[in-house]
């Protein structure tokens, strides 16, 4: 054991290594365990009754044919959940929604009448025999037409209340106004200005596409009276304290248990009717149920994202810097306010808005609607409304230098936040912790050679003949993640901190037990890495599990970039309280005082003397075996982290693209991402996260678009048109990175998962647009698809 | 989902001939494949269905038409459609048609139908719903010109107004079946057949490829 430091430096796979993710084994043998792997003996199935039409009150739901189908045990609508008092549930947002359509459904697929039955198939055909008449009523989709004053009502369940969980509504269908900033000082400095741009920009409604859909098993123990979940949730322990809440079985008899999960990016952070549904029928028939929803389904009913129509201002000086911005929202949220956001922020951490630049005044308000829509309102990929927020600014930076005719690279430099700045308190009042936004912006822009690539831009869009138009895009973003401390981030009043368990076993391997669940992030690996690291045990001993609430601690889950931030240093904490028994152990051992101790590695070692050294295994079994006298036995640690500040990471990302004229293709010639996590603990992780970021802000801009016709009818809700790129359309992605370390944060790390996506959707409308500045086009919609971008070369004249 | 298509098409009747058939909602109805008229409810309200089929899937759409003017001065219909299926699809149609007089062995059908789709097939045919209303009633335009022609040929006396419809297994192909023979009862298929509409499609779609159309 007294090998050389490096070679125990390289040993242990600690932070900093790209170390090869430990879950793939598993899941390229197709060794998974997903919810829908999971069989039970008496197993039956749900299948979901839905509405065909987006507004119709229920004359009558027959179940008879349905009920006299060989196979089919039950078939509930919301009158049989009323006696439960469960047919409406409580939203993350303050809000109630439906469970089953009461008297009315609100939105195309509305969940209407669940159906139970044998297999899969029985309950399918049960659920068509279910036959539902309808009243038509008249179909509201554009937030704009819900605020006028004769627009039908939506919601008559909150008839007559002017009152919201946010403040006053003004209109039935109106949910919140909030606002951010200083008004009045935003308002003399737009006055003041020497120049000023205004936008309006839709950010369309979106969806999270992660390959496996939403579902769950739920198994009622009726002799314990215990309640055994396996859901597809990125937060089990908060579906634990919901369930409880709602079931009034006490939390100590329900068991949450997220398995492997496929994906999530925040379309499995809600709880969906079809959950509640089959924990009641689970209930009501003491039989485990399964609820696996189909892809249609999962597009059309669980949680969107986005759907933000924005309408931005910037005031300027005549040189461009710029002195105050100023922002209205209509966010439509669709049929019921079941927007995932920390209780406080009905409109997320969108004040982040002044993004990478110092701008003195703020102002931002967001107008929360009700529409007949699909509820919803998720933070796809982001935290929590951060990618609306960095979209608005990084396109209006870009409107403003187009009005002044200054470079896109210079009006950034000209009005980054410096270095010297940070700690940085923005005008809406976020604590920047740390960033270097020059240093990072000259190293992207000597890496693409961007005066060359400005100079051949000119030559190719001042040729008429030329077939492409060349754009190239900047985005410069700052995101704000790793919500977030307690005293202004709670979720249904949990407190959004997170947490860690190890434990040290005799012979010096590890478990660590953690409050967050993987999606695909790779936490089995970088969480051990982290401990490596802290503990001096090689990462292979070392286990992670997550996702079942009997074992793991009490935490808020996985999304919004939170993990590392949070539950990182969680580990890290509860890592440090282990180190200093193991310290005091050592010291006992080996008959010194503490102070005479240093660490190095995997082992204490008595300072100077290479010699007398015990590594953290020998500890590990006198921690068990021989304690120090009044030192309890064991090796073990939990803690519950609650962050000080929210982490700030930040990129500088390029895009080159080159329009075909003749059809309106958008080729993506060039992909720069220079990305700014703080301290990396993966750099091979770090860089697949960056991949299926840009690869789904890619998406996002290019394709993906839930569209609805002005009866309601949701368009689009199947992979047929949904767009999800393979390796056909992506384009080849360059990566780079600097290091400024989150100063508050234990390890220094800040999240990287959400950064790729915040940053290269702006960046791609940016480059598109920037094809068009010649051609005084300062903005149009996502997504840029071949026929959109033809149409507005068509508007300018620029057809082939 | 809405779409409103505005079309003329030939009739290889008379004016009179097809006006016959254009006022007698019982006829008009079976002109549309796999429509019935079931029930007569009041003077100008009648109860029907239209079954349909996709692939192995069949709906059967229920509803109520009723007639909104009648004008034999003008040649003029005008009537409104709603029905829904028991699977999650309405629709609806206002159709205004309107004979223009020709030759006196030939007419004209000025149709404008307004149609709203809702639910499973808005959802799904949305982009095509243009196309197939198109292909639809181009069936329906072509089933109601053989009708108009075998009243033509036939004293109105005698025309058996409510014919006897024979099974036909070739849907799409009984379009094009007709024209060759005006003077036989066309037979009209019990439901209608969409795989063989967007059949039809694809052909069409092909043929436009090389600047032509079937």
């Amino acid at each position: 054991m007294n090998a050389p430091i490096n070679e125990r430096q390289a040993a242990l796979m600690g932070m900093g290594e790209s170390r090869l993710r430990k879950e793939d084994a598993r899941f390229i043998q197709g060794k998974g365990n997903y919810v829908d792997d999971l069989k039970l003996p008496g197993m039956l199935h749900m299948a979901i009754v839905r509405s065909p039409l987006a507004h119709a009150r229920i004359k009558s739901i027959n179940k008879e044919a349905a009920l006299a189908l060989p196979g089919v045990h039950a078939v509930l609508t919301a009158d049989d959940l009323k006696p439960l008092k469960l047919h409406w549930m409580p939203t993350l947002a303050g809000d109630v929604a439906a469970v089953l359509a009461d008297e009315k459904v609100h939105f195309q697929m509305q969940e209407v009448a669940i159906v139970i039955a044998d297999d899969r198939y029985i309950a399918a055909d049960g659920a068509a025999l279910v036959e539902v008449e309808y009243d038509e009523l008249p179909v509201v989709i554009d937030p704009f037409e819900a605020l006028k004053p004769d627009a039908p009502v939506l919601r008559d369940d909150l008839a007559g209340k002017t009152e919201g969980a946010h403040g006053k509504r003004y209109h039935p269908n109106h949910i919140f106004t909030w606002e951010a900033g200083d008004k009045e000082a935003t308002d003399a400095a737009f006055t003041a200005a020497a120049v000023v741009v205004q936008e309006k920009m839709q950010y369309p409604r979106v969806h999270p596409c992660p390959l496996e859909t939403c579902g769950c098993v739920a198994a009622f123990d009726p002799i314990r009276g215990e309640l055994t979940t396996h859901i597809t949730s990125q937060a089990p322990h908060v579906v634990r304290t919901v369930v409880s809440m709602l079931s009034g079985i006490p939390e100590s008899k329900v068991r949450i248990i997220s398995p492997d999960i496929g994906g999530g990016f925040g379309n499995k952070v809600g709880i969906y009717p079809g959950y509640v549904c089959a924990i009641v029928a689970s209930i009501v028939l003491g039989r485990p149920v399964k609820w696996i929803e189909s892809r249609i389904d999962n597009l059309s009913s669980t949680a969107f994202a986005r759907d933000y129509h924005m309408d931005g201002e910037l005031a300027a000086t005549a040189d461009g810097k710029i002195q105050a911005l100023r922002v209205n929202v209509i966010a439509d949220h669709g049929a019921f306010d079941a927007c995932a956001d920390p209780t406080k922020f009905p409109a997320g951490m969108f004040h982040i808005c002044t993004g990478s630049y110092d701008i003195k005044d703020a102002y931002c308000r967001v107008d929360g609607v009700y529409t007949n829509k699909a509820p919803g309102g998720v933070a796809y990929r982001c935290s929590f409304r951060v990618t609306e927020a960095v979209y608005l600014i990084e396109r209006m930076i870009d409107v403003l230098a187009q009005k002044l005719g200054l470079d896109k690279a210079d009006i950034r430099m000209k009005n980054f936040i410096q270095k010297e700045q940070f700690p940085y308190t923005s005008a809406f009042g976020f604590e920047y912790d740390s960033g270097d936004y020059p240093t990072a912006m000259t190293q992207v822009l000597e890496a693409v050679n961007y005066k060359g690539l400005r100079a051949e831009q000119a030559i190719v869009n001042a040729n008429p003949a030329a077939p492409t138009l060349m754009g190239i895009g900047l985005c410069t973003f700052t995101e704000v993640v790793g919500a977030g401390p307690s005293k202004i981030c709670d979720i249904l009043g949990v407190g959004m901190f997170d947490s860690c368990e190890i434990r040290i076993h005799p012979t010096g391997s590890a478990i660590a037990r953690m409050g967050t669940i993987t999606q695909g992030q790779g936490h089995q690996t970088t969480y051990a890495q982290i401990i490596a690291t802290e503990l001096g045990i090689t990462s292979e001993e070392i286990q992670v599990e997550e996702g079942d609430t009997n074992t793991a601690p009490y935490g808020l889950g996985t999304y919004g970039s939170r993990s590392t931030p949070v539950a990182g240093a969680a580990i890290a904490l509860a890592a440090r309280k282990i180190h200093a028994k193991a310290k005091k152990i050592a010291a006992h051992l080996l008959e010194v005082s503490e102070n005479d101790l240093e660490w190095e590695i995997d082992r204490f070692k008595v300072r100077g003397n290479d010699d007398k050294f015990k590594t953290m295994k020998d500890i590990a079994w006198a921690a068990y075996n021989q304690p120090p006298a009044g030192l309890e036995p064991g090796l073990e640690a939990v803690h519950y982290y609650d962050p000080p500040n929210f982490t700030f990471p930040f990129g500088i990302y390029l895009a080159v693209v080159d329009i075909d004229k003749a059809t309106g293709e958008t080729k993506v010639r060039r992909f720069y991402a220079l990305d700014d996590c703080g301290t990396r603990i993966n750099p091979m992780i770090i860089e697949g996260q960056i991949h299926g970021g840009l690869t789904e802000g890619f998406a996002v801009a290019m394709g993906q678009l839930l569209s609805f016709d002005a009866q309601g009818n949701i368009q689009g809700n199947s992979l047929m048109d949904y767009f999800v790129p393979t390796a056909v359309e992506t384009p080849h992605w360059e990566t780079d990175h600097t290091v400024t370390p989150s100063p508050h944060h234990p390890l220094g790390a800040k999240g990287v998962a959400e950064s790729p996506h915040v940053g290269s959707i702006p960046c791609f409308s940016n480059a598109v647009i920037d094809a068009f500045a010649h051609l005084d086009t300062t903005h149009f919609d996502m997504p840029y698809t071949a026929f959109r971008v033809w149409k507005q070369l068509k508007a300018v004249g620029a057809t082939h | 989902m809405q779409v409103t298509l505005e079309k003329n098409y030939p009739v290889a009747g008379n004016v009179a001939a097809a006006w016959q058939v254009l006022s007698d909602i019982r006829e008009l109805a079976s002109c549309m494949p796999g429509a019935t008229i079931t029930e007569q409810t009041s003077e100008t309200q009648y109860k029907g269905s239209v079954k349909l089929k996709v692939g192995p899937a069949t709906a059967a759409f229920a509803g109520e038409i009723t007639v909104l003017e009648v004008n034999a001065g003008e040649y003029l219909l005008r009537m409104i459609g709603k029905g829904a299926d028991k699977g999650g699809s309405s629709a609806s149609m206002e159709l205004t048609a309107n004979l223009i007089a020709g030759d006196g062995v030939s007419c004209t059908l000025a149709g404008k139908a307004d149609v709203i789709v809702n639910g499973k097939f808005a959802q799904f045919g949305g982009r095509m719903m243009t196309s197939v209303s198109d292909m639809i009633l181009q069936q329906f335009a072509a089933n109601f010109s053989a009708k108009a022609a075998a009243l033509n040929v036939v004293p109105p006396v005698a025309a058996d107004a409510h014919g006897h419809v024979h099974p036909h297994d070739h849907a799409h192909d009984h379009a094009h079946d007709h024209a060759a023979a005006p003077a036989a009862a066309p037979a009209i298929p019990t439901e209608l057949n969409v795989m063989g509409i967007v059949w039809g499609l694809i052909r069409n779609f092909f043929a436009s490829l090389f600047g032509r159309r079937s």
